[in-house]
């Protein structure tokens, strides 16, 4: 391995566990906004898309189509939008939100929220409507039965929170245009990986980079491990 | 608690298709009928607009005596439908027994007791503790059986309950249907072919030609 390389990741381990305040303030960040973020999400984007794949309305096709490609549009776009309504001259500046965590929140819900819809909606579309029958017969109000659907559905739901919450601790775009990359106010990893690196400071980079690959793994790992072997049933 | 079912020009359509329009239907307390029908006749989609678990496109259904609440949907908690094939939640077989007594106000100890007793009335004590996905399909019959048993309901929609069954399977559902009669219950099997769970029954109905005919009780043989 090249020296230099090696320094660095030395350098990074060393920032890592010394417990330097700046790069754990970093880490504090995203994972207050992103978990703020996706909790704020579950709930609502849930109940749509239970709604999208139970009840039949017109127009159901295209709000599916609306959410799907929503969830390809890039960070930045969703950044921009969002700091043109923010900033002072937009209709909600009175707020005095931009550059703040609950503007990087709002960003970060506007992120996970067509992802959890999308796939939602195909987990609860990929159930049985006899499950839902089964329920309702078997003297569950519409609520109850609604919650025994999210139980049989609940390793496809896992996912798709963990996919959302994948999507938006490592989104740079969104979190750097409102939040500004104020440092141990709203700098989070992505955006700080960006500007160290442009910096030319591999350590700090290096460290963060770490965090998330780890992050990704115990992700991964929670996921599989409660979804067992796999098998179909 | 004894039920009546009425029915009041009851009509079914899918898009253009109609599906049946059936002017009257009484099903009183205690009877047992056998619905029958060529595949596609809308026996399900029958059970199901009786069960509440569908809606006809006019027509009403009427349970007497009405326990259903202003914001319920449901057309009565003591009427029970029971699929051909049963779909079974994840979990063992003792929480598929105990899902219906769980959505009410039992204690968790009158819970335990009921169960128990489901488990034994449909012989599945042994495998109690099993994942009830890996249960046989006579298994499964079962298991429903004991899901809706231990409700106690008054009136029991059996869909092709025999179907795919084999011949000791077919015998244990009739020995469990039978003793739901016994207690009362009234029952509508529905099946396109004459069985043993069907011969307990004392009314047959027939679904053919856009319409429900009753045939006569002498009429044994009719409709294969």
């Amino acid at each position: 391995m090249d020296s230099g390389l090696l320094a660095t990741c030395m350098a990074a381990l060393d920032l890592l566990f010394s417990g330097d305040a700046e790069l754990w303030n970093i880490i504090w960040v995203s994972f207050r906004v992103s978990i703020t973020a996706i909790l704020l999400s579950i709930v609502p984007a849930v109940a749509v898309g239970f709604m999208l794949a139970m009840v039949d309305f017109p127009g159901r096709w295209m709000v599916i189509a609306l959410f799907n490609a929503l969830m390809a549009v890039p960070t930045v776009v969703v950044g921009l939008t969002l700091y043109l309504l923010l900033s002072r001259s937009g209709p909600f500046g009175e707020l005095q939100l931009l550059f703040s965590q609950p503007a990087m929140i709002i960003g970060q819900v506007l992120l996970c929220v067509p992802v959890l819809v999308c796939m939602s909606h195909s987990a609860f579309q990929g159930l049985d409507r006899r499950a839902w029958e089964t329920a309702r017969t078997l003297g569950a109000h519409c609520a109850r039965a609604a919650i025994t659907m999210v139980c049989e559905a609940r390793f496809a739901l896992l996912a798709a929170v963990l996919a959302s919450f994948s999507r938006i601790i490592s989104e740079v775009g969104c979190s750097m245009m409102v939040g500004g990359n104020i440092l141990s106010y709203t700098r989070n990893i992505p955006t700080a990986i960006a500007l160290e690196t442009s910096k030319g400071e591999f350590a700090q980079g290096v460290a963060l980079g770490l965090v998330l690959l780890i992050l990704a793994l115990v992700l991964n790992f929670t996921l599989a491990s409660v979804r067992g072997k796999g098998q179909l049933v | 608690m004894s039920l009546e079912l009425n029915v009041d020009n009851l009509v079914k359509s899918f898009g253009p298709r109609k599906l049946f329009h059936i002017d009257q239907l009484r099903v009183g307390e205690g009877e047992s009928l056998h619905l029958s029908g060529e595949n596609g006749s809308g026996k399900t989609t029958l059970m199901k607009i009786l069960a509440g678990l569908e809606k006809p496109c006019s027509g009403r259904v009427l349970v007497t005596p009405k326990a259903r609440r202003w914001w319920s949907d449901r057309i009565h908690p003591q009427v029970i439908y029971l699929h051909q094939t049963p779909y079974i939640f994840n979990g063992n077989v003792r929480d598929n027994v105990a899902y219906g007594l769980r959505l009410r106000s039992y204690s968790r100890e009158e819970t335990r007791i009921k169960v128990q007793q489901a488990l034994v009335w449909s012989r599945l004590e042994h495998l109690a503790d099993q994942p009830a996905h890996s249960l046989s399909g006579g298994e499964k019959q079962r298991l429903a059986l004991a899901r809706a048993w231990i409700l106690s309901p008054s009136l029991l929609f059996l869909d092709e309950p025999t179907a795919n069954l084999d011949k000791q399977s077919v015998g244990t559902v009739e020995e469990l249907v039978t003793q739901l009669l016994d207690k009362g219950t009234t029952v509508m099997v529905s099946s396109h072919q004459k069985n043993a769970v069907t011969d307990l029954c004392g009314r047959r109905l027939h679904l053919e030609n856009l319409a429900l005919q009753e045939l006569s009780p002498e009429l044994t043989s009719a409709p294969e």
